[in-house]
């Protein structure tokens, strides 16, 4: 069907690399609607509308345009929507109106280009795009957050089911009027996800209420199987995010799928423990959660690791200092404010059904971070082979430093033996449910 | 000092409710459970909030037994401070630890898990005596200070009521763009409610400080800035917004006499549909001056009308001016003489070029924009993130007194021939007080026609209501 519509724009020859100039007005805009055409096909752009657009940039580079020019490219253009609309783009099937086709005419009429303008240039990739993959209440937190906070230009959403999928995307749409402009897409077909700097990862089965993430492992393989050589298809330069529990495991099986280099691999781990024990503490102490630093490592789940050497309180280590004053630490204190962490996920999943709001602004700040090479220590699911004595080529979280290029390096936090020791265990865990994978 | 129940929770075969009780002590830090006061407190019904006998018999008699434990504890606290070792996080010893006991009170809280004391549950219980002393070991304070003094309030506070998708859209949207300090969740239900707070908490390390409580009883709204009012039936597919409204003001009687009753100084803002008749009606049931209740109105269509005006002309929805007043429904005007991209009028410009820009046009995207809300609700189930925006954007002028414009759904009687006490959008200036005024927008003879029919049916149906 599509070659079809190729041959309707009569017996041009369809090349898709680099075009030679013609002088005429009205074979040149038959030629730029082809070459538009012909990148609509190959997937780069799914809306139609985006193709239009390249028509008219690259018009308006011409010093003169005569009246007879500006009638046949409204023509060319009425004809190419009307044939390019009757294809079906996944679940989004516009028919063409009177007002797309008289939109042409507007647009030349309110703007004019300025003298000796060149053309626009796409080659260079100067937006920042960012893919979400599953739109259910995760990964909506996550783009609603990261287009609040103006993190991209771009948002690409991709899921199974097509009209979930339009009806978010249309809902965010709606409040462009109160937002930054961000270009906002959404298919069922991967191909909308090119050229993507950042795949976050969110679909997968809802962690049900008191089961372990261990046991969801199994179920998430299967579907990674399908998105993750896709996304790797159409973004080969990415950086891959895994917010789908059991984020470890899940993260290790995108590392083996996607065959990426492990610093462009990344699972958003302890991101989010981290985030509620330091709320904990701070709660506690009646401080802002920003000055009390520190960092859950390991396994994101039940044996995960809480580093009670290094925490500290506006630069001021806690455990230490209090030693110093006399004041001797309660081990079961410290033991009950882990639990909580650990708990504080399954207890949310009890009252409501689901977390969605505390992850999202945690993919968000770990975007943040990456996108704007902003070099900030998070504690994210990396390849801990080589640390703290392990051998494994395991994906627990560690203190990494995250860049434009996304791993940068880990922080080497000195532990204490007994830190040491549950890291250890934490990893002998995840190794062995990773053994039994079938990848 | 007040006795508030912020937290609750059923467990259990759900004969009995846990109860975590968190009194606030005027001194900072001091989150603490006075276990008498709280305990007789909670033994009358109202304060609970709960209507149980149950609840208040195992509270009395947790009561009884909490002050056996407090004396032991006590008793156990003092000998050992004696020796000057402490095996839990307690004082030091000296004459600093001392001389720091007027600072605060400290009040012993059972560790046992009582009723009142949950282990995975309770702040309260989280920060007992161990949170506050390692808090005064690492903070020092100044001589002759008084942080506690609570008469110097400038923090904002927010209520949003109804946790539902627009609820939490709305609530999230004003955490991140950080526009208050303080944000209060109000329901039925206390699961999701506590789930949903909790789920907002466990964010706070990416985001600015705010305090974020949640209660089913509405004291928790005492003294806001805004109440934002999302409760209600949500629209159905195909259901016109007018066939909401009898079963929505059975629902506003029990909510705005409350919250007028507990922040007799706050803006309503109304985003429940259907918004025009809900916000009369909230104005009548509050009693408050017509310019502290708005209603949501149609901010939205005004921004999808934008919007889609922007992805014809290819260009950012935010030059894009144009209104669409009336009702926030199928019969709403859009003011097509005064849609202006960048100040230069969209109509005139293109009748000087002799491109005619036709009714059927005009009508088609006016449609597109009614149905843009029908068509998600369709998609997904309901509409939450736009609406979570324009609410956000409502509540920046507002509280940061701004003074943009915004159509929002006002009392219209007066304007452009209007006589009915109706509510309805139109341009309106927002600014700290409310609505400081209407934009007297100029119309066409049509618009003013359409604009009066609006207000006709919106009159009609008022009038049917029972209020």
């Amino acid at each position: 069907m599509r070659t079809g519509v190729i041959g309707q724009l009569g017996s041009y020859h369809l090349e898709t690399s680099s075009l030679r100039k013609q002088c005429n007005p009205k074979l040149r805009c038959q030629q730029e609607a082809a070459a538009a055409l012909s990148k609509y096909n190959k997937g780069n752009f799914t809306n139609p509308a985006v193709c239009f657009r390249e028509i008219s940039l690259s018009w308006s580079t011409q010093k003169k345009m005569k009246r007879n020019g500006l009638e046949c490219r409204a023509e060319a253009i009425g004809s190419i929507r009307a044939t390019a609309a009757s294809i079906e783009v996944g679940s989004s099937k516009r028919s063409p109106s009177a007002l797309e086709i008289a939109g042409a005419n507007i647009v030349e009429t309110m703007f004019q280009p300025v003298l000796d303008a060149g053309p626009p240039d796409h080659s260079a990739r100067r937006v920042s795009k960012v893919t979400v993959v599953g739109v259910g209440n995760v990964g909506m937190a996550c783009a609603q957050t990261i287009i609040t906070q103006d993190l991209a230009d771009q948002i690409a959403l991709v899921d199974i089911s097509a009209d979930k999928l339009r009806g978010e995307m249309l809902d965010l749409q709606h409040a462009a009027a109160f937002l930054p402009r961000a270009d906002i897409v959404a298919d069922t077909d991967y191909a909308i996800t090119a050229h993507s700097d950042i795949c976050i990862v969110t679909a997968g089965a809802r962690q049900r209420e008191g089961e372990s993430r261990l046991a969801l492992v199994e179920r998430n393989v299967s579907f990674f199987k399908q998105i993750i050589p896709e996304l790797v298809k159409y973004s080969p330069n990415a950086i891959l995010l895994i917010i789908s529990n059991p984020v470890d495991a899940l993260t290790f099986v995108a590392w083996k799928l996607s065959g990426f280099p492990s610093n462009r691999v990344i699972g958003s781990g302890t991101n989010l423990d981290s985030s509620r024990f330091r709320w904990l503490m701070a709660n506690r102490l009646q401080v802002n959660a920003h000055n009390v630093h520190g960092y859950i490592v390991g396994e994101h789940g039940d044996t995960s690791v809480p580093l009670w050497s290094s925490v500290n309180v506006g630069g001021v280590p806690m455990i230490q200092f209090l030693q110093d004053k006399g004041i001797l630490v309660e081990k079961d204190s410290l033991e009950e404010l882990h639990r909580m962490v650990v708990d504080g996920a399954y207890e949310v999943i009890k009252l409501k059904g689901y977390t969605s709001w505390a992850i999202g602004y945690s993919a968000a700040s770990l975007v943040k971070s990456l996108l704007r090479d902003q070099r900030r220590i998070h504690p994210v699911s990396v390849c801990a082979k080589g640390f703290h004595g392990i051998e494994d080529e395991v994906f627990l979280s560690l203190p990494a430093e995250l860049g434009r290029s996304g791993i940068i390096g880990i922080l080497n936090i000195p532990l204490t033996e007994e830190e040491t020791q549950k890291l250890q265990a934490s990893a002998k865990a995840l190794a062995e449910i990773q053994s039994k994978l079938d990848i | 000092m007040e006795a508030t129940v912020v937290m609750g929770r059923r467990v259990g075969p759900g004969k009995t409710l846990e109860l975590c009780l968190s009194i606030q002590c005027s001194k900072p830090r001091c989150t603490r459970l006075q276990a008498p006061a709280a305990a007789s407190a909670a033994a009358t019904p109202k304060s609970t909030g709960l209507i149980n006998p149950a609840v208040c018999i195992e509270i009395s008699l947790c009561n009884f037994s909490m002050k056996k434990k407090k004396k032991q504890q006590l008793q156990q606290k003092q000998t050992k401070k004696d020796t000057g070792v402490w095996t839990g996080l307690g004082w030091g010893k000296g004459a600093a630890a001392e001389g720091r006991r007027w600072w605060r009170r400290r009040i012993q809280a059972p560790r046992s898990k009582s009723i009142l004391c949950s282990s995975s549950v309770s702040v309260a219980e989280l920060s007992g005596e161990d949170g506050d002393d390692i808090a005064n070991v690492m903070f020092e304070p100044m001589f002759e200070a008084n942080p506690s003094d609570i008469s110097i309030k400038r923090t904002s506070k927010i209520t949003v009521v109804g946790v539902g998708n627009v609820g939490m859209a709305c609530a999230q949207t004003i955490l991140t763009q950080d526009l208050t300090d303080e944000l209060a969740l109000v329901d039925i239900l206390p699961d999701k409610l506590r789930g949903e707070m909790l789920d907002l908490q466990h964010a706070a390390a990416f985001l600015p400080r705010a305090k974020i409580v949640a209660h089913t009883d509405y004291a928790i709204t005492a003294e806001s800035d805004i109440c934002i009012v999302t409760a209600g039936a949500r629209q159905r597919e195909g259901e016109s917004r007018l066939t909401l409204v009898e079963r929505n003001v059975s629902f506003f009687k029990q909510i705005i006499p409350q919250l007028a009753k507990y922040s007799p100084n706050a803006i309503l803002l109304i985003i429940a549909n259907p918004v025009d008749a809900l916000t009369y009606v909230s104005r009548r049931l509050s009693g408050f001056p017509t310019n502290r209740v708005i209603g949501s109105g149609t901010n939205l269509d005004s921004s999808r009308f934008r919007w889609i005006l922007a992805d014809r002309l290819e260009v950012n929805a935010q030059n894009v001016h144009g209104y669409i007043v009336g009702e926030h429904g199928d019969s709403s005007v859009p003011l097509w003489s005064s849609v202006n991209v960048a100040g230069v009028p969209l109509l005139q410009l293109l009748q000087n070029k002799g491109i005619h820009y036709g009714k059927h046009t005009q009508e088609e995207i006016h449609r597109m924009v009614v149905d843009g809300a029908y068509e998600v609700i369709k998609l997904k189930g309901y509409t939450s993130w736009a609406i979570g925006y324009s609410v956000a954007s409502l509540v920046k002028s507002l509280l940061r007194d701004q003074r943009r414009i915004h159509p929002v759904s006002v009392c219209a009687k007066g304007f452009y021939g209007i006589e009915d006490e109706v509510y309805l959008s139109l341009p309106a200036e927002l600014g700290r007080s409310g609505i400081i005024g209407i934009l007297n927008i100029p119309l066409s003879n049509e618009e003013t026609q359409r604009l009066q029919q609006s207000a006709n049916a919106l009159a009609q149906i008022q009038r049917k209501l029972d209020i």
